[in-house]
């Protein structure tokens, strides 16, 4: 029955893969370009200048009031004020679906990026700052070559997970319309009245999604720890050689 | 100086203020520098400068704030009172600490190598990206510096990989790539197994005798006798007593200094 489904609807169920990955990914992306910014921004060390010190002050009450917004609404609803916010300042001219739904979950991730780069951030080793700062890096370069680095690879599981989440949570996005997964089955099921059957289906094909990503990302942490040994060049070095010694011992 | 008040000139009339004469030698002026956490005072009216080529070490127990005086000079701290001076220019409160580091390095107990570079990226990182350098040019003068220090067979490792005394002797390199004016080390050895604090007190006896400029704090006495022009004595947050080794280890003034030196032996 369910290959039956498969076989009939494919194109519409390859569609709405399509787009929920599509969302997905991008939104994940975004989002987490959005918390690096704002980790990157909240870990600035304040500013000696009054003015200066107190415009900071208020871009981190902004920031601190954009993630407790998003992270204490449901992205469903968020989707729907954004979405008809929009048409109502625009006399009712809808923003596109596709372009609303990546702005919604980026947005929504952004929120959740940022207190997952802060985490990642406090994290590293305060030594990491100052042995950039010592070479004359001000914070921007501190934070983009030593530490931002350092900070993905101890947070790429909480990237992973919220990848997963948004696979799943792109479904919400079915109430403006965009035809991702859950959009396409409710659509099928209005054709062929086989409700179980095409939400089982549905549901696989999310699992297969998912668990697929689980062990892609699974796979880059192990990439990302690189390799375990190292060549040590021209051994006429005493050291080298005690150092070689030593490897060997121990591997 | 000039700009000193009067009530500061009255009070430090009686000491031996060569930080007051600043000659075309001169790098590092620290001024009547304090610093205080809080209402806890761990630095009181510090004055010494040093001139090129200077090896100046700062030596003195526990907690005597030294650290302290060495973050205050690269502006890790920013200090309560003073000033540190640099080519006679006042950057205690600088807009461009980044631009001051650049000219003055720093070595630390705990390396502070950056896990995510091997050791050749280590000391490319700085001269690529703060001293836009190109690839190859850097790459150069990062394995010339390696090689001063003996680690250019291991450009490949990862810090992790490396024992003490080689994380430390890249630490050093990183900083040699900079060609800083001063570089400042803060118990280079301390955090180093017996067998390993030779090999790095070595490169920096290489580095003193090439000429380099240093400011270390350090409880090798030894290496306080034999390679310091400058010995500065700190104990409760001030200077107790400075001047040459010869001075300081063979006729120390100070009762305080006696004792301390006493018990390093
Ligand atoms: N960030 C800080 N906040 C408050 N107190 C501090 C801070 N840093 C240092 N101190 C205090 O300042 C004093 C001097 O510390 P410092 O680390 O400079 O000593 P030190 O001479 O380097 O000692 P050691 O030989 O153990 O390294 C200590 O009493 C310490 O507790
Ligand atoms: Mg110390």
């Amino acid at each position: 029955m369910i290959i039956e489904i498969l076989k009939e609807y494919y194109p519409m169920l390859f569609k709405g893969v399509g787009y929920t990955l599509l969302v997905a990914l991008v939104g994940t992306v975004i989002g987490l370009l959005i918390g690096i910014l704002i980790g990157t921004y909240r870990t600035m060390p304040k500013p000696k200048n009054k003015f200066l010190r107190a415009m900071k002050r208020v871009g981190d009450f902004l920031l601190a009031a954009y993630i407790e917004v998003f992270r204490g609404t449901p992205m469903m609803v968020q989707a729907m004020v954004i979405f008809w916010g929009f048409a109502l300042l625009n006399g009712g001219a809808t923003l596109d679906v596709t372009v609303s739904g990546l702005i919604i979950v980026s947005i929504n991730t952004g929120a959740y990026m940022a207190e997952i780069v802060r985490g990642g951030v406090i994290s590293i080793d305060s030594g990491q700052f100052e042995g950039a700062h010592a070479i004359g890096m001000g914070h921007g370069k501190t934070m983009f070559y030593i530490v931002i680095p350092q900070a993905l690879r101890n947070i790429l599981p909480s990237i992973a997970n919220e990848f997963i989440i948004n696979i799943k949570d792109t479904s919400v996005l079915n109430v403006i319309g965009f035809t991702e997964l859950f959009f396409q089955a409710r659509t099928i099921v209005s054709i062929n009245y086989q409700t179980f059957a095409t939400y089982l289906l549905v549901a696989i094909i999310y699992f297969v999604l998912t668990f697929g990503i689980s062990m892609l990302l699974r796979f880059v942490e192990r990439k990302m720890d690189g390799k375990k040994n190292f060549k040590v060049l021209g051994s006429q070095n005493m050291d080298a050689d005690s150092f070689v010694r030593e490897e060997g011992g121990i591997g | 100086m000039i700009e000193d008040t009067s009530a500061n000139i009255l009070k430090h009339a009686d000491e031996n203020d060569s930080a007051d004469i600043h000659t075309d030698q001169t790098i590092i002026v620290v001024e009547h520098l304090g610093k205080s956490f809080g209402d806890n005072c761990v630095l009181r009216d510090i004055d010494f400068t040093v001139e090129k080529g200077d090896v100046t070490c700062i030596i003195g127990p526990s907690g005597s704030g030294k650290s302290t005086l060495l973050r205050c000079i690269n502006l890790f701290e920013s200090p309560s009172v003073g000033r540190v001076k640099f080519h006679n220019e006042d950057i205690t409160h600088t807009k461009r600490p980044d631009e001051y580091r650049k000219r003055v390095g720093m070595v630390f107990q705990q390396f502070n190598l950056f896990n995510n570079f091997t050791v050749l990226g280590n000391c490319m990182v700085g001269l690529k990206h703060v001293l836009h350098k190109k690839s190859n040019e850097a790459r150069e003068i990062a394995m010339q510096y390696l090689k001063r220090v003996g680690m250019e067979s291991f450009v490949k490792a990862k810090p992790r990989q490396l024992s003490g005394g080689q994380k430390q002797r890249v630490a050093i390199a990183r900083a040699l790539c900079m060609s800083p004016e001063v570089i400042l080390f803060d118990e280079p050895t301390s955090a180093l197994d017996p067998e390993m604090v030779g090999e790095v007190l070595n490169v920096m006896k290489q580095l003193a005798a090439d000429g380099l400029t240093m400011i270390v704090v350090t409880h090798e006495m030894q290496f306080a006798r034999e390679v310091a022009n400058k010995v500065v004595f700190m104990e409760n947050g001030v200077i107790v007593e400075q001047g040459s080794p010869e001075q300081i280890f063979m006729h120390p003034q100070k009762e305080r200094t006696a004792e301390f030196l006493r018990r390093a032996q």
